[in-house]
């Protein structure tokens, strides 16, 4: 069958970063050629998500960029915030209370559950599972709900500040938390199994999209699909950041290295972060309110240097802050999403699979949840053109 | 910082020490030994004993450098290191690593498109990568402190 | 025809509105609550909202996002080809403004920049029930004639 075919996937990233190569007209994740049903290349682009965002931090002052940093990603803003103002804190000398550090890591890893029932939906969507998908969306609506308990949102948290979080947690509303957590571990437990289990999901993610372990770390690849091929990195671990060092927690790790392990590490790891969350209601300490004065916070930041690094659900998520002590507004602010490193160097894994499983490789790195969305299948040889959902792909239509 | 001692075969190539908060040391390398470097670090350590970060360009038009900073995490002890070097800010140029190193990719495209650093070697550069068509048009790096956009 | 005051085939949308779902570079807080709006707690089928199976089926754009420079073409472009009538529902604080990223060199500033806007949906991001919200509000202006 000597078919050439090319499909061309769009969509967009959370990474501050952008848009599309000159070359093509509609913005694009990736471009993948196929021979038959072969993949043989892909290309990747950037998308078009590019906002400016570290250029418009140096026109904001240190404390105003806390709100544009929690914007650079909606799913994943709490690590934003917690990493961007943790350099923040370094730069000015200034420790929080221990119950906001314990109050971060509540909602860094509510965060984290969410955001992975959202990419393991996704992935049971793009290997045909809509039923699953929809069951997995219900219940991490609990999730959401608990954010919103702590936080006051259900997403944009605008939580984390210098010296401190936004607002306290009381004993209401921590009980709600934890009944919260009671209801969903159960039903995290049972997604497990499913992917451990159903043969409709093991069959389209077991052997597929494997990465070497050395692969992996060469390319610098990130969270859970690095882990996944046994590259025992989490920064939760090694800088032990906000309250981690005072909580007990595994570093999950999967030797397969292929979509189902990401899967698995994923559901392990959302299982973990029920633990720690439950470990985190149990201990918080009352050392003082968590909310720190604002009026009593420095408005001039002393020149220096800080590189913090905070584990997001996608991977090492790192930002570098230089101040020139010379006003109120950062000199730069690098930010380099884990994303940045999986999405841009994940063209390798696709080489060789078929256009059938591109869908769930895809949805394995946990890009965002617009890949949701229709690609372009160009025949080239019988010159059409035609679009079909991303999941579609995966029936082999 | 116990993994640094893993690095004493690389000894000669460091012109000058310093840190970044929290206590992460910097070793500053001339330009033209980041391929010596690179390498050097795939024999001392394995390819599998270290991974590229971030990188990250900065640009210090009063100094009339940009600065690049490779922020490489060495494994297993997951301890992050800076790797330091200063570019003249009118010829940024310096030779990619990314053939050696692949995951240097991104971050070299990124340095690129936003602030001009040219990195020899590396066919997969780009204007437009990032930046918009406008800025690439007016030939613009938006980083840049003195940039236009 | 779109726009067309009292037009039987504007109202006719209202029984079973297809959505198209467009984002214009944003930071997807409001792509995952529009997401989510679709969902069994939400679940807004039972008022006919359904995604539309492609951009040419569609009756209702949502749009989110503050519209960077190049996603603002490929928004006009999927406007365009979207049949009458066709209605715009700008989703969240940068589809309506630009949000945080107001003044940023690679951003319009809000889809208002590119399309004509119905409705517009506050919020940052707006909650599942704010996005059916403004399609069910959106879906009674245009039964009464007035867009």
């Amino acid at each position: 069958m000597g078919g050439r075919k090319i499909v061309e996937v769009p969509v967009t990233l959370e990474v501050p970063v952008g848009p599309q190569h000159p070359a093509l007209h509609e913005p694009l994740l990736l471009r993948v050629y196929a021979e038959g049903e072969e993949i043989v290349r892909v290309e990747v682009n950037t998308g078009y998500n590019h906002r400016g965002i570290e250029k418009l931090c140096e026109g904001h002052s240190f404390h105003k960029s806390v709100f544009v940093i929690g914007r650079v990603c909606g799913i994943c803003n709490t690590v934003h915030t917690d990493c961007y103002v943790r350099a923040l804190e370094h730069l000015l000398g200034v420790e929080p209370r221990e119950r906001a550090l314990f109050l971060r890591v509540l909602a860094m890893e509510l965060e984290r559950i969410h955001s992975h029932m959202l990419a393991n939906a996704v992935l049971a969507l793009n290997v045909g599972f809509e039923n699953l998908f929809m069951s997995i969306m219900l219940d991490r609506e609990r999730a959401m709900r608990a954010k919103e308990v702590l936080t006051g949102s259900r997403v944009m948290a605008d939580y984390i500040v210098v010296g401190g979080v936004r607002r306290d947690l009381d004993d209401s509303k921590r009980e709600k938390i934890a009944r919260l957590l009671d209801a969903l571990a159960p039903r995290l437990e049972f997604y497990k199994r499913v992917f451990e289990e159903d043969e409709t999901v093991l069959k389209r993610t077991v052997g597929v999209g494997k990465v070497s372990r050395l692969d992996a770390i060469r390319y610098s690849l990130l969270g859970p699909v690095a882990r996944a091929s046994g590259v025992a990195i989490d920064a939760r671990a090694s800088e032990r950041y906000d309250a981690y060092g005072e909580l007990n927690f595994n570093v999950i790790v999967n030797s397969e290295g292929d979509v189902w392990a990401r899967a698995m590490v994923r559901w392990d790891e959302t299982l973990e972060a029920v633990r720690i969350a439950r470990q985190v209601l149990e201990k918080l300490p009352s050392d003082g309110n968590p909310v720190p004065d604002e009026r009593k916070l420095p408005r001039k930041f002393p020149a220096g240097e800080a590189y913090t690094r905070v584990e997001a659900p996608r991977g090492e998520l790192t930002y570098y802050v230089v101040s020139d002590g010379k006003g109120p507004n950062p000199y730069r602010v690098k930010i380099r999403t884990p994303s940045f490193n999986n999405i841009v160097n994940s063209p390798f894994m696709f080489v060789g699979y078929s256009l059938a499983d591109l869908p769930a490789i895809l949805a394995s790195l946990d890009p965002c949840i617009s890949c949701m969305e229709r690609v372009t299948v160009i025949d080239v040889e019988k010159g059409a053109r035609r679009s079909i959902a991303l999941r579609d792909l995966a029936g082999g239509e | 910082m116990a993994a640094l001692v893993k690095l004493k075969p690389l000894e000669e190539l460091f012109t000058g020490r310093s840190s970044v908060l929290p206590g992460r040391v910097v070793l500053e390398f001339k330009p033209d030994d980041v391929r010596r470097l690179f390498s050097g670090l795939i024999e001392a350590l394995g390819p599998d004993g270290f991974f590229i970060s971030t990188l990250s360009a900065t640009d210090l038009p009063e100094a009339g450098r940009v600065r690049l900073d490779y922020f490489v995490v060495l494994l297993p002890e997951e301890e992050t290191v800076v790797f330091r070097t200063y570019l003249l800010r009118d010829k940024p140029v310096i030779q990619s690593v990314h053939d050696l190193v692949p995951g240097a990719l991104p971050g070299e495209c990124e340095a690129y498109d936003l602030l001009g650093v040219v990195f020899e070697g590396n066919a997969h550069l780009r204007r437009g990568f990032l930046a918009p068509e406008d800025a690439v048009e007016l030939g613009e790096y938006p980083l840049r402190k003195d940039s236009r956009v | 025809m779109s726009g067309t005051r009292g037009s039987s085939s504007v109202r006719v949308i209202c029984y079973s509105p297809w959505l198209v779902h467009f984002n214009t570079g944003a930071c997807n807080g409001c792509d995952i609550e529009v997401l989510a709006a679709k969902t069994p707690l939400y679940d807004p089928e039972r008022f006919g909202i359904k995604l539309a199976p492609s951009v040419r089926h569609g009756d209702i754009l949502l749009v989110t996002g503050a519209v960077t420079k190049k996603a603002g073409e490929r928004l006009k472009r999927l406007y365009e080809q979207m049949p009458n009538p066709k209605f715009v529902v700008a989703i969240g604080a940068c589809a309506i403004s630009g949000g945080v990223f107001q003044g940023s060199y690679s951003v319009l500033g809000g889809a208002g920049k590119v399309v004509p806007v119905s409705v517009y949906v506050p919020g940052c991001p707006p909650r599942p029930e704010a996005v059916i919200d403004g399609v069910l509000k959106l879906l009674e202006i245009i039964s009464r004639g007035e867009v």
